[in-house]
């Protein structure tokens, strides 16, 4: 009896501790945002966590919940399901793929969640936002800038990323329009999968092919690195090196290291989203897609943060 | 030479792995590629890019002799790189210090992988997939999940540019006047070494005993868990030596580095006419194996063949190479 008496005084005591706390929590009205990764394995979505922690960093109000899905997509339907139920204010998912991961961010939405798509869409318009970058538009960026550098005519190499991916498909098409109508010809084009030693063993076999080479055209980075160890063990100078993507710790100090001429930013869209997730915690409305421009780094502005490309 | 002397060389295991070699080397002769495939640089290349896969199947021939596999080794690559990267580019160390902890990591995890299997009785397959996952997750941990390279972040988030260290430079060096790379000497000295233990050392011969019957090798005194042991820590610590030179010649060390290659050492292994069910094989014969897969992959990359020929004709090739290894048994 006795036992019971103290056992409701201490639920008593927990529930009034709980309102307390509640009350605390309204006076300064804090937000939970979800963000689902699809694949903390690549570099670029690590970046991209990171760039939305630095922005989040910024606002006390603002709590954010990492899940990353490990490239598994019903792994990161379960993750979106989580959070709807966890009842987060917003949330942000950048999908592993669009068709299947469409009906859970829809249930999402329909349950009253904001939602921000980034980077890679989702089908439909049952989402709040959607920030991406285009790699079509990098690609023909780098292919005229590439064009202006070789004053119009040269022997390029093209190393692929992965010509079964669309970001690979897109930033070869791109580049293809980027440089129509001029004499630059692509003499050697390979699919290396978007990995540095496979770029190596391709710009390899490009080398014991052609004397003379101009200009390397690497879908990303890490494949114009490989590429330029490649030509320099091989002793051959003269070779410009063209890279996207422009990590910081990647592309960017490649270019300051002088091993990339050029290397195009493709954004992560990262500081966008929680720019965006703040105007809808504001009640503004924002618009339905944002297409993220690209930069340019180079020798000459890398020090001074690269140029914006439209 | 008459005929029949021709066709006993032939039914040997070494003879159908030398065929299939050469069936390769004459693949790229024809397909040449406006002559690049008989330039000396082709050659050397395409030794350097074999051997670290090579390496793998070095220490991969040691664990399916004894009637296992190892799958982690692919993963060791990574965590190895990583390791080495950490220690010479962050930490500046000797190459004195890097080489001896860098092997000791491959070594240890290795060691693990067998204790698993032989003394807790954990079917290869599973004990060295459980490894592939830890290995690859520690090296992600030790990694922060990004590569590690010249470009060192400071605490205030700018990053500071370091040189490639000495030893990354010596390793990713040629000799010979710019013929042999220095990873592909590497690969030999492991050559010579996996030799000198399977076919000159009482453990080899315990190893192909384990391979043959584990229970009759049992019976008859061979110490099969020691033996089992040292088979998979000298897979780990030849997977280790590949990931040093991996993170030589990328200058970096990338914990997503290896993925997939304990499946190309499995395949060497295997297109060499060594046993996946044990007991029969060699080292020499895993390095015509080498040779024919590395051959093979410069062959389509020099005749720049899109990525979809290329798996497609690689697993023909690969199916047709082991059916011929096994009517030379039968």
């Amino acid at each position: 009896m006795r036992a019971t008496f103290f056992s409701l005084l201490a639920g008593v005591a927990l529930v009034a501790a709980g309102f307390g706390q509640s009350n605390v929590a309204a006076q300064t009205r804090s937000y939970t945002i979800g963000m689902s990764q699809c694949n903390l394995g690549e570099p670029w979505r690590v970046q991209m966590n990171a760039d939305i922690r630095a922005a989040a960093a910024q606002h006390p109000e603002l709590k954010v919940v990492f899940n990353d899905a490990q490239n598994d997509t019903l792994k990161q339907r379960a993750q979106v399901e989580e959070f709807v139920s966890a009842k987060v204010d917003l949330l942000i998912i950048s999908p592993k793929e669009a068709q299947p991961l469409t009906e859970p961010v829809a249930r999402a939405f329909e349950a009253g969640i904001p939602v921000i798509v980034l980077d890679r869409a989702v089908l439909g318009d049952k989402f709040t936002c959607f920030i991406g970058a285009d790699n079509k538009k990098i690609g023909k960026a780098a292919g005229q800038w590439i064009a202006q550098k070789l004053g119009g005519k040269g022997k390029v190499v093209e190393l692929k990323g992965l010509m079964t991916s669309i970001p690979g498909q897109d930033r070869h098409s791109g580049f293809r329009d980027g440089i129509a109508g001029t004499d630059i010809e692509v003499i050697f084009e390979a699919d290396m999968k978007w990995l540095e030693p496979d770029a190596r063993k391709e710009m390899e076999s490009a080398l014991s092919r052609f004397d003379h080479i101009d200009l390397v055209y690497a879908h990303n980075d890490p494949g114009a690195h490989g590429a330029y160890l490649a030509a320099k063990a091989a002793g051959r100078d003269g070779i410009l090196f063209v890279g996207i993507d422009a990590l910081p710790q990647e592309g960017i100090a490649y270019v300051r290291q002088g091993i990339l001429d050029a290397t195009f930013r493709y954004p992560t869209g990262g500081a966008e989203a929680i720019d965006t997730a703040l105007k809808i915690f504001k009640g503004e409305t924002v618009p339905k897609k944002i297409v993220l421009g690209t930069r340019l780094f180079d020798k000459s502005n890398v020090a001074t943060g690269g140029q914006a490309l439209p | 030479m008459n005929f029949s002397r021709w066709k006993s060389a032939l039914a040997s295991p070494a003879g159908r792995a030398f065929l299939a070699l050469l069936l390769v080397l004459a693949a790229g002769a024809i397909f040449n590629a406006d002559g690049a495939f008989f330039k000396i640089g082709t050659h050397r290349d395409t030794l350097r890019q074999a051997s670290v896969y090579g390496m793998l199947a070095c220490g991969m021939t040691l664990v399916i002799v004894s009637g296992g596999i190892d799958l982690a080794v692919g993963s060791l690559v990574a965590l190895a790189a990583v390791c080495a990267a950490k220690m010479a580019i962050h930490w500046n160390w000797p190459w004195w210090q890097v080489v001896p902890a860098c092997l000791a990591v491959g070594a240890l995890c290795g060691t693990v992988s067998g204790w698993v299997t032989a003394s807790l009785r954990v079917q290869p397959f599973i004990a060295t997939l459980s490894m592939m996952v830890l290995a690859r997750g520690l090296a992600k941990y030790a990694s922060g999940g990004m590569k590690v390279s010249t470009a060192v972040q400071n605490a205030d988030g700018t990053y500071r540019y370091v040189e490639v260290p000495a030893l990354f430079r010596a390793i990713d060096h040629r000799v010979l006047a710019g013929n042999l790379s220095v990873v592909t000497v590497i690969f030999l000295v492991c050559v010579a070494l996996a030799w000198l233990a399977l076919s000159r050392h009482r453990w080899g011969r315990y190893l192909y005993a384990i391979g043959g019957n584990e229970e009759a090798a049992r019976l008859s005194g061979v110490p099969v868990v020691g033996a089992k042991i040292c088979a998979y820590a000298a897979s780990g610590l030849f997977a280790a030596v590949a990931g040093l030179c991996q993170a030589a010649q990328e200058q970096q060390g990338d914990p997503e580095a290896g993925s997939g290659y304990e499946l190309t050492a499995i395949a060497m292994v295997v297109i060499g006419g060594t046993s996946l069910m044990g007991g029969r094989g060699g080292i020499g014969l895993t390095l015509l194996g080498v040779l024919t897969i590395g051959y093979l992959d410069k062959i389509l990359s020099i005749n720049a063949v899109p990525e979809a020929g290329r798996l497609v004709l690689t697993g023909i090739i690969i199916v047709a190479a082991v059916l011929t290894q096994r009517r030379g048994r039968t």
